[in-house]
């Protein structure tokens, strides 16, 4: 007898869809049931989003108000104070400038020929001395604008990338003394990392801005803005100095070793040999604990500043637009939104990656 | 061989008087003694356990020892910071592990050591981290990473590495135990030709043939002491302890 | 003296005591420097204050409470305010990230998709900012008048109303714990090592306990029964307000919801790895028993998963549990703003922030060591499965 081999006909197209989603009753009770929750809330989304919504300010509010959908003109109207707060209205090109700074440093802090301690420490320091000056001013013709006017999305900018520049060396530090050999220093550096963990990042916050300048002599306690940034900086180091452990610990004892019998001295072992190789293995974690810090920084409206989510509730609270409250949040999420989600996807790519070199 | 910067020439490279080493409760190493000439090549084995890896990481300080005293090339091996770093300097070593650093090509790993702890000039460091790449027996793989590299290219590059900071003495843990068996005898060949220059070799290893050819003394250890200790001919044909005929039978007979 | 320094031990030991020292000297000073200044202002450092009355009042407690409670009293409602918060928002964000972590982890496409949007969605968002939101949705309710109205619940700017049966609140507190022990009281039954009755008999003794504590709830609800009202009160207009049913502040619903939404979309993706931690080998040697894909399931993925998942799902209650502290960000009087409060108003700075800081050691370790319990009591034996 012949045999003739005949491959099986290939799916049609129909028949694919069949498969994937009705291939049991309850398969297909549940896809229905899913795509009718889809569909509802795209609908539903998209009405109020796009379709029934007013987008230009020429209406005023009353047109606005009475719309079906969603009211843009609010976030046309005051974005200026979202972004900026109340940052001198002319100079807010400066504000908007060093965001972008910021943006830029992201980005390059990203890319893996940055991946050196020199360079990922110079890309921070001058990106962040070049919004300092933006900022501030009062040097190079800019003229001066104090803290106190800072707001909105530079400030929630500023205040993360100075915990992330205080906070990161510090946790490094607290990670080293914690497993120090000495069993003092190792014990009392952990008594103050498990003693941050475990309190809310408000109550440290509300207690370096209000409780602080009791315990400091005047000379030391500066402005409220630099202490809370301490407070929020001494928080996330806590965190990253338990992931810097982790990767230390992932790092063989036989690197120390081998560094030692060649003769090297501890800050020769740790720069050279031990952190490069813990930080690589830390990296995921450290991105996840960004994410996480930077989604934090809007606590710092609690104890009084005026950031992105304080600047939303001033756009909308104020005068004609009080019925917009929703537009405004939608959009101040939207950019936390993009920036966490785009820093997190790039976490979870490098975790891929760096995965499957591993193998 | 180049000899560095020697600390007291002439004198013994080694001396170990009285050794005590505890982990804890378990006695480690106990009253230890020996001397090594400069030039000499020690050979030491024993069943796993018995103290043997401990001694020569005692040597260099990746173990502190708890009694007795060591002096490497005339330097007290105590307390002193400064002679710690100095002993370090001058005595290489070669882990069962290799431990190279996996973040740094080949040449690197060899010219870092030599430039930021002996601060040498780069050209300097990267023209003798070639050379010893070249005594190696593996010039072509400098621009590679570690993990590129097979175990016994691994092990060469470790021996480059440690000699590279030009030693007086090399401490060999168990170079060998961690390879393949095909790759044994590349490795050994090197450290042959190493022996045969005149280094002070101090080799924890259980290859008895290395040992038969370049050994000048042969130490068996057991349950932290040193139980017998002799050339090699005498060693291989008649042990005088009980304990060292029964290990040389359990390592000589298959 | 050079020479001395170069010894390690003596550095080892200078080390220690300058890092120590330079620390405990700092904490110090600055406590030192905080008696006087509040000195200064009048204010005596000391405990006593705890027992002065407050003078002002809390909006939300389960125990009763006027300005004229001491302080102390105070503190305890803002602990049981936290912990209360705390486990309404564990337990519907446990249900909200079940479900979203099953539908991750399904086989359906779609049921994929929705689950990952959700998650895309909430856990990119700052959970304070959720809270904002869903505060000015809630407080811009309808006033009473017009009220959202389904099933007997109602929904108004001043709160949710909802049906609740008309008992005496020590009676509905005996009802709840009897409740909750019909749920624990079999799970534990069937842990326990202490049943070594074959299976049948098992279930029967679990089935009884369930049941024994069902009537139990029964009984206290018949015997705490308000008289002459029926059983169920259904919250109504009386004119220009509500009356009957019970109310949920709109501060406490704010932070139930907003910490159900935020913490269900973490506690998907834990749920997704412990199911994704199950190996293949294990679910492919099931089936091959035979077993039905719900059996494999119940019997197989599920407990091996939940194994996974504790020692992570235990970190991620300790931060929900801290993230009550967000009360303060709608005026719900938790822990944290009892202390805030008190310090502005009595002035005893670092009595109350030791009290803080105490407090939150305090609800830290006693979840780690219920959660380490749990751990160590599902934990598979041995080592048969590592590797």
């Amino acid at each position: 007898m012949e045999m003739v081999v005949v491959a099986p006909p290939a799916p049609g197209r129909l028949e694919d869809l069949r498969r994937r989603f009705f291939a049991t009753p309850l398969q297909a009770v549940l896809s229905l049931a899913c795509l009718t929750i889809m569909v509802f809330l795209a609908w539903k989304l998209l009405n109020w989003a796009v379709f029934s919504a007013v987008f230009t300010t020429s209406g005023g509010p009353e047109a606005c108000q009475a719309a079906a959908g969603a009211c843009w003109s609010v976030i046309a109207a005051r974005w200026r104070i979202i972004f900026f707060g109340l940052y001198p209205y002319e100079e807010q090109w400066r504000s908007a400038l060093a965001c972008v700074v910021v943006v830029v440093m992201t980005v390059l802090s990203c890319i893996p020929v940055f991946w050196t301690g020199r360079r990922i420490a110079l890309v921070w320091g001058a990106g962040t001395a070049l919004f300092y000056v933006l900022m501030k001013g009062g040097v190079l013709g800019l003229a001066h604008v104090g803290e106190e006017a800072w707001g909105g999305l530079a400030l929630t900018l500023f205040i993360f990338v100075t915990t992330c520049l205080v906070g990161f060396p510090l946790a490094i530090c607290l990670a080293l003394l914690r497993r120090s050999e000495l069993p003092w220093i190792s014990r009392t550096t952990g008594l103050i990392i498990d003693g941050v963990r475990s309190l809310p990042l408000i109550s440290i916050l509300f207690t370096f801005a209000v409780v602080l300048p009791f315990a400091l002599p005047q000379w030391l306690q500066g402005d409220k803005l630099y202490r809370v940034i301490l407070g929020s900086a001494l928080f996330f180091s806590a965190y990253q100095a338990e992931i810097v452990r982790g990767g230390m610990q992932g790092v063989p004892t036989g690197q120390e070793e081998a560094a030692m019998a060649l003769g090297m001295r501890y800050w020769q072992r740790i720069g050279r040999i031990l952190l490069p190789q813990a930080m690589r293995n830390a990296l995921p974690a450290t991105i996840n604990q960004f994410v996480i810090s930077f989604k934090e920084t809007s606590l710092v409206i609690i104890v009084g500043f005026f950031e992105i989510l304080a600047s939303g509730n001033a756009a909308y609270g104020t005068g004609e637009w009080r019925f917009a409250y929703v537009e405004v949040y939608a959009f101040i999420a939207f950019i936390y939104f993009v920036f966490v989600f785009s820093l997190s996807r790039y976490g979870a790519f490098l975790e891929r990656r760096m995965s499957i070199s591993e193998r | 061989m180049i000899s560095g910067n020697s600390t007291e020439p002439g004198g013994p490279a080694l001396r170990i008087e009285n050794l005590d080493k505890y982990y804890g409760t378990f006695h480690a190493l106990r009253r230890v003694n020996l001397a090594v000439e400069r030039g000499e090549r020690i050979v030491v084995c024993g069943p796993s356990g018995s103290g043997k890896s401990t001694m020569i990481r005692c040597i260099n300080r990746l173990e502190q020892h708890n009694g007795g005293r060591i002096a490497v090339l005339g330097t007290e091996l105590n307390d002193d910071v400064g002679n710690i770093d100095e002993i370090r300097r001058e005595v290489g070593m070669v882990f069962q592990h290799f431990n190279l650093f996996p973040h740094m090509t080949v040449l690197e790993n060899c010219m870092l050591s030599p430039m930021i702890v002996r601060k040498q000039p780069r050209a300097q460091a990267e023209a003798t981290a070639r050379r010893y790449l070249e005594k190696v027996r593996i010039p072509e793989q400098a621009m590679k990473y570690p993990g590129q590299l097979s175990g016994g290219q691994q092990q060469r590059v470790a021996i480059a590495r440690a000699l590279c900071m030009q030693p007086q003495i090399m401490l060999f843990d168990e170079p060998t135990s961690a390879l393949d068996p095909e790759m044994v005898s590349e490795v050994l060949d090197v450290m042959v030709t190493l022996a045969s220059e005149g280094m002070t070799m101090i080799c924890v290893t259980h290859e008895m043939g290395f040992a038969r050819r370049v050994a000048d003394r042969v130490i068996f250890m057991d349950s932290g002491e040193i139980v017998e200790e002799a050339p090699p001919e005498t060693f291989f044909t008649t042990p005088r302890n009980e304990r060292t005929r029964q290990f040389l039978s359990q390592v000589l007979d298959h | 003296m050079v020479s001395l320094l170069r010894n390690q031990k003596v550095r080892n030991t200078l080390l220690q005591v300058l890092y120590v020292g330079s620390i405990a000297a700092l904490v110090l000073a600055g406590i030192v420097i905080a008696r006087r200044n509040l000195a200064e202002q009048g204010i005596t450092s000391g405990f006593n204050f705890l027992f002065k009355s407050t003078g002002w009042d809390v909006n939300f407690s389960l125990l009763p409470a006027t300005a004229n409670d001491p302080y102390w009293w105070y503190f305890l409602i803002g602990i049981i305010n936290t912990l209360f918060l705390g486990s309404v928002g564990l337990m519907l964000a446990t249900i909200v990230g079940t479900i979203v972590g099953l539908a991750r982890t399904s086989s359906n496409d779609l049921a994929r998709l929705l689950g990952r949007t959700y998650v895309d969605i909430f856990r990119n968002i700052p959970l304070i900012l959720q809270v904002f939101f869903w505060y000015a949705i809630i407080t811009h309710l309808p006033t009473p008048r017009g009220a959202h109205e389904a099933w007997g619940f109602l929904l108004t700017s001043r709160g949710l109303y909802i049906p609740f049966p008309n008992v005496s609140n020590a009676a509905f507190a005996a009802a709840t714990l009897a409740v909750v022990a019909a749920i624990v009281l079999p799970t534990w039954l069937g842990r326990t090592s202490r049943l070594s009755q074959p299976i049948g008999q098992r279930r029967a003794i679990q089935f009884t306990a369930a049941a024994a504590a069902l009537v139990c709830a029964a009984i206290s609800l018949a015997v705490g029964r308000l008289p002459d009202l029926p059983l169920l009160d259904f919250p109504a207009l009386q004119g220009l307000n509500l009356r009957g049913g019970l109310r949920i502040p709109p501060e406490f619903a704010t932070l139930a919801i907003a910490i159900a939404i935020y913490g269900g979309s973490y506690i998907a993706e834990i749920v997704r790895g412990g199911f994704k931690s199950v190996g293949k080998g294990q679910v492919e040697a099931a089936l091959s028993l035979g077993l039905s894909p719900w059996r494999v399931f119940t019997l197989v993925r599920l407990p091996l998963a939940l194994r996974a998942m504790l020692p992570i799902l235990a970190n991620q209650y300790v931060w929900l549990m801290k993230a009550t502290t967000m009360g303060i960000a709608v005026g719900f009087t938790d822990f944290f703003m009892i202390v805030a409060l008190t310090i502005n108003h009595s002035g005893q700075t670092l009595e109350a922030i030791g009290i803080l800081m105490a407090g939150f050691l305090a609800i830290n370790l006693s979840l780690a060591a219920v959660f380490n319990r749990i751990n160590k009591a599902i934990a598979l034996k041995g080592n048969q499965l590592r590797g």
